[in-house]
């Protein structure tokens, strides 16, 4: 074993809970999906656990295993773009510290989510969705109509009360065009 | 290269078929027993002198010494008993399989009661020795082959079977994966693969990507219900029913005459599709109530069985959906396809593999033994610090753990690299709790009786303190063999607890322990070679 090696990895444990997943990788913020991937590649050529299966138990072969996970970790994050621009954004504010590990948002809250963009009650979505097909056909009075309708259920959805407004502004520039 | 002494093995263990491999002189050898056999049936055989048989002069034990003849065990390996897998088996196998301690499957052999992974390591004792024979020394370590859609139950019930065979399992390598390792690739060009690996029992496809020294899987998906069996099954259905209409006799109702079919119907598979039809013929299957013995006849066509087994082709293509859709990408970003498993020789198969992917496929390689030098491949690489590739696989299948109300919640999703952790903060809901209980689960559904349960985890030996004082941290591993290790530490003191699994379908060490010495005690028979 490179001694050299040795010194680096037990150097990179020690201050891996305060590396971004940038650091990590050692890629800059703005790095391309190209340059992430052959970041990784160059991380896994070094510190893949297989090339050290034959190293006996012990601090060192810990160390590997612990830099190697958060390799993974960091990987994960940043191929994926949505997942990366979050994550950039989370280590540029002010809680950097408690978000160098991104944590995903749990089901519950990706289908609240989820149901804030389309409606969380049978009427709100179908009056919702009834407006977004008049959006498309263009006819925005019977759209913002229809958005009114569905935010009487659910009067604090923002998404509805975007549409609305959205609509709104249609109208009134269709009727200037006239 | 590694030291003679220092060798390690490839071993597929097959459903059906199982094969050993190594690295010899640089070069990647199928080992042959010392019949010239390359493959060998994963049929163990318990002979009335307390001898066990292993191999294909076992499977010929299947209907002469039927009860006492275990075979398809990889069927059965890590699953709990009372799931619908282990309902079928209970139908059609001539064993007996009973039900173990903590809901685990057992099988019964005269007075002896095994587990599955006994069975296995006796499969593996076998290819052990196969190595040993050749070389004419003890080997002891191995790369040990799993479909790449097992799950964490069945992956450690393989690593257990491993251990109690003596052997030191240096990993538990993915099959597709092996495969991919097998054609190498790994020239100066990156190129995207798909790997269709349709074996005796299970499916799966990996899609890689491979640059000059990484194999990298993007993606992989399969079904553990899936395999080159329920191809025979739809042919002893139909032969089973046209006997049935031809005499007034179901053959199927007895387990004797059902192990013919069943061999009738392997053999007709193999014929059709090697030459076009299959002239089926078994003499003597059963009598009729009169006492005279009857006589099986039957042709089958290649249109036929087509026809029989078209849906389950179509069902892998689904799979296929699955995988490149998680790849994020599709059948025009391929550049290669590659075929595994000996199934996979079917003209049906490779006609609708060519179609779904819209290129040739490679089969260059034999697909009953490209898992197995796969295996050898990486099993000489990890013994070796100056390798020069890297295999970077991923998790098949999404890690929960149980929430209120029967639901889970994600802890890492799957085709995450491993091996990788997440941890997750559990606060005590009582004064003076001692202990938190978590279940955890693999599966692609937030509903928990959807998902596939890995064992019941309970913490205990943390501060005891009033409700919502004691913070615990539940750190959750995926390892390299795609094996899951649950942690947890009280966040305040960093004091590791100590964990108890309480429901299970794996075995204690202590079990393990004394399997392993049963094994090393069994004497493999020597039968003929098959004819």
């Amino acid at each position: 074993m490179d001694e050299a090696f040795e010194i680096e990895a037990q150097a990179l444990a020690q201050v891996l809970d305060e590396l971004d997943y940038f650091q990590v990788l050692k890629i800059g913020q703005n790095a391309s999906p190209p340059e992430i991937k052959s970041a990784y590649y160059r991380a896994s050529r070094a510190y893949h656990p297989d090339r050290f299966s034959t190293l006996p138990a012990g601090e060192l072969k810990d160390n590997i295993g612990r830099i190697y996970k958060r390799i993974n970790e960091a990987y994960v994050c940043l191929r994926d773009d949505t997942k990366r621009t979050k994550y950039l954004a989370d280590v540029l504010g002010p809680e950097r510290q408690k978000k160098l590990r991104f944590v995903e948002a749990s089901e519950q809250e990706l289908k609240k989510e989820k149901e804030q963009e389309v409606g969380a009650t049978p009427q709100g979505r179908k009056f919702y969705m009834a407006g977004l097909a008049d959006m498309a056909a263009q006819r925005f009075a019977g759209a913002e109509r229809n958005f009114k309708m569905a935010l009487t259920y659910e009067p604090n959805n923002p998404n509805f009360k975007a549409k609305r407004d959205e609509a709104g502004k249609l109208i009134k520039n269709d009727m200037s065009i006239r | 290269m590694a030291e003679p002494d220092d060798i390690a093995i490839g071993i597929d263990l097959g459903t059906s078929y199982s094969c050993v491999s190594i690295i010899e002189n640089g070069q990647t050898t199928v080992i042959p027993n010392e019949w010239g056999e390359r493959t060998h049936a994963s049929v163990v055989s318990f002979l009335e002198d307390g001898t066990v048989l292993v191999g294909n002069s076992a499977k010929r034990n299947i209907i002469t010494n039927a009860d006492n003849t275990v075979y398809s065990a990889k069927r059965l390996i890590g699953r709990f008993y009372f799931s619908d897998e282990v309902k079928k088996a209970q139908a059609v196998m001539p064993y007996k399989i009973i039900e173990g301690e903590n809901n685990s499957v057992r099988i019964q052999i005269r007075d002896n009661v095994y587990s599955l992974p006994e069975i296995s390591a006796l499969v593996l004792k076998e290819m052990k020795s196969i190595v040993e024979n050749y070389l004419g020394h003890e080997v002891e370590k191995a790369v040990v082959t799993v479909p790449a859609y097992f799950n964490d139950n069945q992956r450690q019930a393989t690593k257990d079977a491993g251990r109690i065979a003596g052997l030191d399992v240096l990993r538990i390598l993915n099959e597709p994966t092996a495969g991919a390792l097998a054609y190498g690739f790994g020239k100066d060009i990156t190129q995207k693969i798909a790997v269709y690996d349709l074996g005796g029992g299970t499916f799966d496809i990996s899609i890689l990507e491979i640059g000059k020294d990484v194999f990298e899987v993007l993606s992989t998906a399969g079904d553990t219900y899936l395999g080159g069996d329920d191809f025979d099954d739809r042919i002893m259905t139909w032969l089973a029913e046209g006997f049935l209409k031809q005499n007034g006799i179901d053959l199927r109702l007895n387990k004797y005459c059902l192990q013919m079919l069943k061999e009738a119907s392997e053999r007709a598979k193999i014929d059709v599709g090697r030459d076009g039809s299959a002239k089926i013929r078994v003499e003597g299957i059963c009598q009729d109530p009169s006492g005279k013995v009857m006589d099986l006849n039957a042709t089958l066509t290649e249109a036929e069985f087509n026809r029989m087994v078209m849906d389950l082709v179509q069902r892998t293509f689904k799979v296929c959906d699955e995988a490149l859709q998680s790849a994020k990408m599709t059948t025009q970003d391929l550049d290669a396809v590659i075929l595994v498993g000996g199934p996979t020789r079917l003209p049906i198969i490779r006609t609708s593999v060519k179609h779904y992917f819209g290129k040739d496929v490679m089969a260059g390689i034999d697909p009953d033994e490209v898992v197995a030098m796969g295996a050898a491949i990486q099993a000489n690489s990890l013994q070796d610090a100056k390798s020069n590739h890297y295999l970077l696989d991923v998790t098949p299948l999404t890690l929960r753990v149980g929430t209120v109300g029967g639901y889970t919640d994600k802890i890492i999703d799957k085709n995450t690299p491993i091996p990788i952790e997440r941890s997750k903060s559990y606060t005590t809901n009582r004064d003076g709790q001692e202990k938190v209980k978590i279940r955890v689960y693999q599966g692609e559904s937030s509903k928990a009786a959807e998902c596939e349960m890995l064992g019941e985890f309970e913490f205990s030996g943390f501060r005891i303190g009033y409700r919502g004082e004691v913070r615990i941290e539940v750190t959750f591993e995926i390892d390299t063999n795609g094996i899951v290790n649950v942690t947890a530490a009280d966040v305040e003191t960093g004091q590791k607890t100590s964990c108890t699994i309480r429901l299970s379908s794996g075995l204690t060490e202590d079990m393990i322990k004394v399997a392993k010495e049963k094994n090393a005690r069994a004497t493999l028979a020597r039968g003929e070679a098959a004819a």
